[in-house]
């Protein structure tokens, strides 16, 4: 049996006299990738910036490694890894420079290029970050995001609006990342990436966690009540002529 | 943490930041070039290269026939502007006062009589001019005294005696560029505290960069204080580069020592920085900074003496104006400058701004928001 590493119990958040997280309630265990689903407004990244210190929890109690997280933010921040929904830099600084400031920023002393090379992005090392793609700039946040060797890493929605090959790429870098050993905790709105990439996922909806399993078991269980779609399902969709068409190597 | 750890996070700062100001061309501009631009400005308005003319009001209360010549010779030079209305000395004053006017050249009673016992006229002329036209009236003074050198060397080869005496309250030797410079360096320290601080911050909170800092273990502490070294630094380079072009193209006279003016120029500098750094902090985006620095850097400039003296001013006004951030930096700068005062000659000064610096850096760290 697996350890558990976050434990969240009855978490609320309330925003104008709203409760915009209403008593959410969830584990992550040590080592897995766990995905938290939902649409716009569900409360998918203020659960997040709770669990990182961001916002100050209303209600109910989340610890992180046995860290009490309302209790010790700077214990907290140091344990964790925060890759945010639109990862932006200051400008006219070279990627080894803010690896370097990042590393500082938790007092400590790293390789810059080794971390660079960790993303493939040796040859940017003298590139300033606006000078990136998308890509490119999701996988530097993630390497800037990782120089303190975090227990666990929270990615806000990290492939929105990159192309098919880069999604692939920042898939299997996150896998890596988990055989790493760190827990990630990532909120997407793709539903393919969340069933490719996470070992459990939570739905969340309103403010409230409606369902909780891995992505199998969750299908299996649809299934099981009797749906069924309309259509056949094709053996191939137009996601794969497309990688078949232009291939899987990283374009940026 | 130890303290090398706690430390880490400032020098590393420190390094990029500075090194990140020489790769912005824009930064570049505001911080080194738009200073000295100023300074070329204000340099050579204020140390005149002789091609100047000067409006004078010409009072001859003599009736000599010396006097009556000298006076035609005056209305007859270009370098003179004589402005025909004037007959009385507070006439003039009242113009002087204006800005109407440089100066009055008065010729007294008895100019250009014979003396008892001589064979040849003498007199005394007199140039007064206002407080802020003091170029204009020692130039002045000197040009009548070389037209009176002329005249006495024929009339007698020895002695002198036609002379001009220029009468001024103020300090002995301060010229106008020494009064102006100290300004223009009040003036870069403040735009490089306040404009820098209050357009980058909010810049990087509404891109998310300083959220993204406070999710490391980053304290606000550590930040300003990485923030204000770097600051001093640059502050220092920008200063000692306009020091420089105006001691090798405007002559500026240097009479005090570089170590104290380093010293009020960092002190001056972190003061600056810490109000931008409180607005700037504080601000949640650009719209709601730039009004704010605005609203602070307008009344400090006019009432700090940057560009017109504040003995000019109101009593009430001066009284205010003393106790203005901006105002003990710009007094300690012309001090060090003109006068050599020492850093215990600047207590006073230094008494104020170490204060200000306690208010604004508490204040600031009150304000600080990292989104």
């Amino acid at each position: 049996m697996t350890k558990t590493i976050v434990v969240v119990k009855k978490l609320i958040k309330i925003y104008d006299k709203k409760q915009v997280v209403k008593g959410i309630s969830f584990n992550v265990k040590e080592g897995e990738i766990f995905g938290i689903l939902g649409p716009n407004g569900a409360g998918k990244t203020t659960t997040l910036e709770m669990l990182e210190t961001l916002r100050p929890i209303d209600g109910g109690s989340a610890t992180l490694a046995g860290v009490k997280v309302s209790e010790d933010s700077q214990e907290i921040k140091a344990l964790i890894g925060v890759q945010p929904q639109t990862p932006s830099f200051e400008e006219k600084t070279k990627l080894t420079e803010l690896i370097e400031f990042f590393s500082a920023a938790y007092g400590e002393k790293v390789d810059a290029m080794k971390f660079l090379k960790s993303v493939q992005l040796e040859d940017k090392a003298n590139s300033y970050p606006e000078q990136l793609s998308g890509g490119q700039r999701q996988r530097f946040s993630i390497a800037a995001a990782l120089v303190h060797s975090p227990k666990v890493f929270f990615l806000d929605e990290p492939t929105t609006g990159l192309d098919p090959q880069a999604r692939r790429n920042l898939w299997d870098l996150i896998r890596e990342v988990r055989d790493r050993g760190v827990t990630v905790i990532m909120t997407t709105h793709y539903m393919d990436e969340a069933e490719l990439l996470c070992d459990r996922v939570a739905v969340m909806d309103n403010g409230k966690i409606i369902a909780l399993d891995t992505p199998k078991n969750l299908i299996k269980s649809l299934l099981g009540r009797g749906f069924k779609k309309e259509q056949q399902v094709q053996q191939a969709n137009l996601e794969d002529v497309f990688i078949d068409l232009t291939g899987k190597a990283l374009r940026d | 943490m130890n303290i090398r750890k706690n430390l880490l996070p400032i020098t590393t700062f420190v390094k990029i930041d500075v090194k990140r100001l020489f790769r912005d061309k824009v930064a570049i501009f505001f911080v080194f070039l738009f200073p000295l631009i100023l300074l070329v400005i204000f340099g050579s308005v204020f140390s005149g290269d002789g091609n100047v003319s000067f409006r004078v009001a010409l009072l001859n209360e003599s009736s000599s026939e010396f006097s009556k010549e000298f006076d035609k010779q005056i209305r007859d030079n270009e370098v003179f502007e004589v402005d025909k209305e004037i007959s009385s000395l507070d006439a003039a004053k009242e113009k002087m006062n204006r800005g109407q006017l440089d100066a009055t050249i008065i010729l007294p009673a008895g100019f250009g009589d014979i003396q008892a016992g001589t064979n040849f006229p003498s007199g005394e002329s007199k140039v007064v001019y206002g407080q802020n036209n003091q170029t204009a009236g020692t130039t002045l003074a000197s040009i009548l005294e070389g037209l009176f050198k002329e005249i006495n060397t024929g009339l007698v080869p020895t002695v002198e005696p036609f002379s001009v005496t220029a009468e001024s309250t103020a300090t002995k030797g301060l010229t106008q560029f020494d009064y102006t410079f100290s300004g223009i360096l009040g003036f870069t320290l403040l735009s490089l505290g306040i404009f820098g601080p209050t357009t980058v911050f909010p810049r990087l909170k509404t891109k998310g960069v300083l959220r993204r800092y406070h999710t490391t273990t980053l304290k606000v502490w550590q930040y300003f204080t990485g923030n204000v070294i770097s600051n001093g630094i640059i502050g220092l380079l920008a200063c000692g580069l306009m020091f420089a072009s105006a001691v090798l193209f405007f002559d500026l006279n240097m009479r005090g020592n570089f170590f104290n003016l380093a010293v009020i120029v960092v002190f001056g500098t972190i003061l600056l920085f810490g109000i931008g750094l409180a607005l700037g902090g504080w601000a949640k985006n650009e719209n709601q900074a730039a009004p704010m620095a605005q609203l602070v850097t307008l009344p400090m400039l006019f009432l700090s003496g940057i560009f017109f003296p504040t003995f000019l001013m109101p009593e009430l006004l001066q009284n205010i104006t003393k106790f203005i951030p901006l105002t003990p930096i710009i007094d300690s700068i012309r001090l060090v400058i003109t006068e050599n005062a020492s850093l215990i000659d600047l207590g006073p000064q230094l008494g104020i701004m170490a204060a200000w610096t306690v208010i604004i850096y508490l204040i600031a760290f009150r304000v600080f928001r990292w989104e």
